[in-house]
């Protein structure tokens, strides 16, 4: 079975609103951490599905292992971000770090 | 002494006070107080003795074959189109009696000053002051040039606003500072426009070249009347010289400038500045005496002022002010000598005028020291000083009689030689200038009266400081006075020797004995010339000054004999406040020119707060401060708010870049056609080039780079209307897209503006559209289709891609118009669908190229 395009462009557009989606309404930082992993996937998807469609090189694949990699990184200063800030304030709920505003 | 050290002399004379003044206002601030006034005083002290040697050197030159004058050039400081202007120094006798008396009586003055300010904190800053003033002095005597004359006269203007002020801590001070300063101010601009105009009258900035060839310079034309520019310029003049020398109706300022030190009162405010309105006129006296009527308004300017000044000292209780006053009447004497045309008299009374009033003034400055008066005396609480004070006694009666003209003291002489200047005027210009000497004798009656008012008010001063009985201590004065130390003494000394020797510089021409001042100034300052002259106005000047002298000192003598009523006081009190006040002047201005003033300014000051301060200020900061209310909810800190927002923008940016970009250019050259639409990621294109609603080669099946882009031939058959491009050389170009049917073409189609129907004239060409042509019948006119020229009365066509050629600088371009087909889908699978009328340019056309160069070669119209 052949899988168009369509599809994998659906199938990114999905997982980005469902990630999108769940970092605007989520408090938990660690969730939104993983709302966000979820995000960044939707693109790796949707750039490896643009090569499947135009396989002269190999762009897309390359491009999807790069943000792989930077969100491995993102991640390590995402967490570390959220002990300290659990450190600060005894919580993780992400709207409550609002203190430059007050 | 070689010529050539009496210039570097005569250089150094200026250059010394100003070094002084430099010195001491820079670096005197903590330096040694002693170390200050020695630099200072030393300083003028030089300076006198050199212009001593360079004067005796003058002086000794009169009559002597060559000129008498030291000139120092300097160095060109300018050109004004053709005129130089140069820095140069020239002491000539008249400049040389100046030089004297400036540096000698500023020596003096100086020497007083070590004793009498020794209390004073900024020290070196008033004798900084004080240097500086002499330095400008000297550059306003020695300068050849009225703009040289013109910068130390604003160097004097400026020193006395900085020593009126020296206490300007005391709001009243800075005040009095800035009257002389605006009243003055009011002067310079007449001697500045005076300047100018005698500048353009003789061709020359110089003093000595205005001075010689005003005579012949050129009359205005105004209003069918001829008016000398020597009237104007002297006129002009005047106006400056009566700031400066505080005659009427400019005097205003100077009873206040008494706000300043004593020294200084004395030094600028009575001696020295004040007399260079009168070394002004004596050094232009030849602009003076050319025009008559310049002559006859400074000669009542002049009496009036004397008269006006000695009444309103006649009632002043204040020490100062009673000196501020005789000032103000003196210099009126000296003006109406300048006016009746005995220039030398005038300049004659500065000289011992300096004298006695510098006397009287540091002797007032010597008093108030005693009785430790602070800036002002009342004379009414002194009395009984003459026991106590012995040497500022003498001295001041000797200045009082000296005032007053009694003889040998100097005053007799130089009034003398006023009066007679103007009995001359009376008794001989009669018989070519009748009103001439109709003043003549006004002003020697005027100047009578005010002489004997001059007696009686001086005496009336004396009598009330050193008769009686002492009432200072018990109206705050010292309970002791004691005379003053040596310091202050030894000038008022030396003054008085003056005040009575230096009279016989001017002895009178009738005496026969030598006219020493007269014989050194004959070959610079000229006075009027009187078809006779014989001994008779100087009797009559002897008789009125003698008895003016005798009757105001004895009036005075017997109503002051020692305490009691002070007798002026039978004035009614009107008349005593009208003189007190000095006429009323400073209220004339209060009403014609202050408050005018401040109407304006409260006027600018409402449009300042309504307008600047609240449109432009309030209502912008309320704006921003609303904007900011409204824009810091949107910062509330939580991380969803903004998150939401990115979420938001991206959703609009992808929208924007998913929707299908379809607009279609047509880029054409010849014959082929490129037409092209906005590339997109993942589009893919249908094109229809020739609008039949059938695509030209399917659908392509993969996503490719190129196919937005698409070549296509046209024939005339393909055409599916016309547009026609209006092209004029003055307006931008027009187009008309116009449909496929029928049309007449309207004057609204054809033209921007008018110019069409200018071109095209009575015989209007009809044109039309019909189909892809356009139709004209040119009725007469002759017009083009590209070289080819229309048969006059047929109708002709005009197909697409040709042009009609109208007059010279307009023609219409029918372009074809295409339909084009495009279908686009984009990656997410929208499609659209959508056809272009495009009418095909030839690129050579879009140019700005003149109508003429677009359509051929053929030239002329039939």
């Amino acid at each position: 079975m052949t899988l168009s395009f369509g599809t994998f462009a659906g199938l990114a557009s999905v997982l980005f609103g469902i990630g999108a989606m769940g970092f605007l309404v989520r408090r938990s930082f660690l969730v939104q951490l993983m709302c966000l992993e979820l995000m960044l996937n939707a693109v790796n998807v949707l750039l490896v599905a643009f090569n499947r469609a135009r396989p002269e090189n190999h762009d897309g694949q390359v491009f999807a292992f790069f943000v792989i990699a930077v969100a491995a990184a993102e991640l390590a200063v995402g967490l570390a971000i959220v002990i300290a800030y659990f450190r600060l304030m005894k919580t993780v709920e992400t709207d409550k770090a609002n203190r430059l505003v007050e | 002494m070689d010529q050539i050290s009496y210039e570097t002399a005569l250089l150094w004379v200026f250059l010394l006070p100003l070094a002084g003044a430099l010195v001491n206002g820079l670096l005197g601030r903590n330096a040694d107080r002693g170390l200050v006034g020695g630099i200072a005083t030393g300083s003028v002290a030089l300076s006198f003795l050199l212009s001593l040697l360079c004067s005796v050197r003058v002086l000794g030159m009169v009559g002597g074959e060559e000129d008498a004058k030291i000139v120092t050039d300097v160095y060109a400081w300018m050109s004004v189109g053709s005129l130089p202007i140069d820095v140069r120094f020239v002491l000539d006798p008249l400049s040389a009696v100046m030089t004297l008396f400036v540096t000698g009586i500023a020596t003096l003055i100086h020497v007083f000053s070590l004793g009498y300010m020794s209390e004073e904190k900024s020290w070196a800053r008033f004798f900084a002051y004080l240097n500086l003033f002499t330095a400008s002095m000297l550059l306003l005597v020695l300068a050849s040039s009225l703009p040289v004359l013109f910068v130390g006269w604003e160097g004097v203007g400026v020193c006395s606003y900085l020593l009126i002020g020296f206490w300007h801590e005391e709001g009243a001070f800075a005040d009095a500072a800035k009257k002389a300063f605006i009243v003055n101010r009011i002067g310079d601009f007449g001697l500045v426009a005076g300047m100018l105009v005698l500048a353009f009258a003789a061709s020359s900035f110089e003093l000595s070249a205005i001075n010689t060839s005003i005579a012949g310079s050129p009359h205005l034309h105004f209003a069918q009347t001829d008016i000398k520019l020597a009237t104007v310029g002297g006129l002009l003049l005047f106006l400056g010289a009566s700031g400066k020398s505080a005659q009427l109706p400019l005097y205003v300022w100077l009873p206040d400038a008494m706000a300043g030190p004593t020294p200084v009162s004395a030094l600028i405010h009575a001696a020295t500045m004040v007399t260079a309105g009168v070394y002004l006129c004596c050094r232009l006296s030849g602009v003076f005496l050319a025009s008559h009527t310049v002559l006859v308004v400074i000669a009542f300017a002049g009496a009036a002022t004397a008269l006006i000044g000695a009444l309103s000292a006649l009632v002043q209780t204040d020490l100062k002010k009673i000196l501020a006053y005789s000032t103000v009447s003196q210099l009126g004497f000296m003006f109406a000598a300048v006016g009746v045309g005995a220039f030398t008299a005038g300049l004659f009374h500065v000289v011992t005028h300096a004298f006695f009033k510098a006397c009287l003034f540091l002797g007032a400055g010597s008093i108030m020291h005693a009785v430790h008066a602070h800036g002002d005396a009342d004379v009414r609480f002194l009395g009984g000083l003459g026991k106590k004070l012995p040497r500022t006694h003498a001295t001041f009666l000797i200045s009082v009689l000296a005032i007053a003209g009694l003889p040998p003291l100097a005053g007799f002489f130089s009034k003398d030689e006023i009066l007679a200047g103007a009995a001359a005027a009376g008794l001989y210009a009669g018989e070519t200038d009748p009103f001439f000497a109709t003043t003549g004798f006004i002003v020697l009656g005027v100047l009578g009266v005010s002489a004997v008012l001059t007696a009686f008010y001086m005496f009336r001063a004396y009598a009330m400081i050193f008769r009686g009985t002492y009432k200072g201590a018990e109206n705050g004065y010292a309970e002791e006075p004691q005379e003053s130390e040596p310091v202050l003494t030894v000038p008022l000394i030396v003054l008085a020797v003056g005040a009575c020797v230096v009279g016989f510089i001017g002895l009178p021409h009738a005496w026969h004995l030598p006219n020493l001042l007269g014989h050194a100034l004959e070959g610079t300052v000229h006075d009027l010339e009187l078809p006779q002259a014989t001994n008779l106005p100087s009797f009559i000047a002897l008789g009125v000054g003698l008895t003016a002298a005798l009757v105001g000192l004895f009036a005075a003598h017997v109503a002051y004999p020692g305490d009691g009523p002070d007798k002026v006081a039978v004035l009614p009190e009107r008349v005593r406040g009208f003189f007190l006040r000095s006429f009323g002047i400073d209220d004339l201005y209060a009403r014609a020119v202050a408050r005018p003033v401040r109407v304006l300014a409260e006027f600018s000051a409402a449009i300042d707060r309504t307008l600047v301060d609240f449109v432009l200020v309030e209502v912008p900061r309320h704006a921003t401060a609303l904007a900011s209310r409204l824009f810091v909810k949107m910062q509330d800190g939580v991380v969803h708010t903004y998150a939401l927002a990115m979420a938001v923008g991206l959703a609009a940016l992808v929208g924007f870049y998913t929707y299908p970009h379809t607009d279609v250019t047509a880029v054409v050259n010849g014959n082929a056609v490129t037409l092209r639409t906005e590339p997109g990621l993942g589009y893919r294109y249908r094109w229809d080039t020739n609008g039949d609603a059938r695509g030209d080669e399917g659908w392509e099946s993969e996503l490719a780079a190129g196919t937005n882009e698409i070549e296509a031939h046209y024939e005339p058959s393909d055409f599916a209307g016309i547009e026609l491009l209006v092209r004029t050389d003055r307006y931008p170009d027009r187009t008309l897209r116009l449909g496929r049917h029928p049309r007449e073409l309207t004057e609204a189609d054809l033209e921007p503006g008018q110019l069409v129907t200018s071109e095209i004239g009575e015989l209007r060409p009809a044109v039309w559209v019909e189909g892809n042509e356009l139709h004209v019948r040119p009725n007469g006119r002759q017009l083009y289709v590209g070289a080819r020229a229309l048969p006059l009365d047929q109708e002709s066509v005009v197909r697409a891609n040709e042009s009609l050629r109208v007059g010279r600088s307009a023609m219409i371009i029918v372009l074809p118009v295409v339909r084009v087909g495009l279908e686009v889908e984009t990656a997410f699978g929208q499609r659209v669908h959508r056809t272009f009328d495009i009418a095909l340019m030839q690129e050579s056309m879009r140019t700005d190229l003149p109508v003429t160069e677009i359509a051929g070669e053929e030239e002329g119209e039939p």
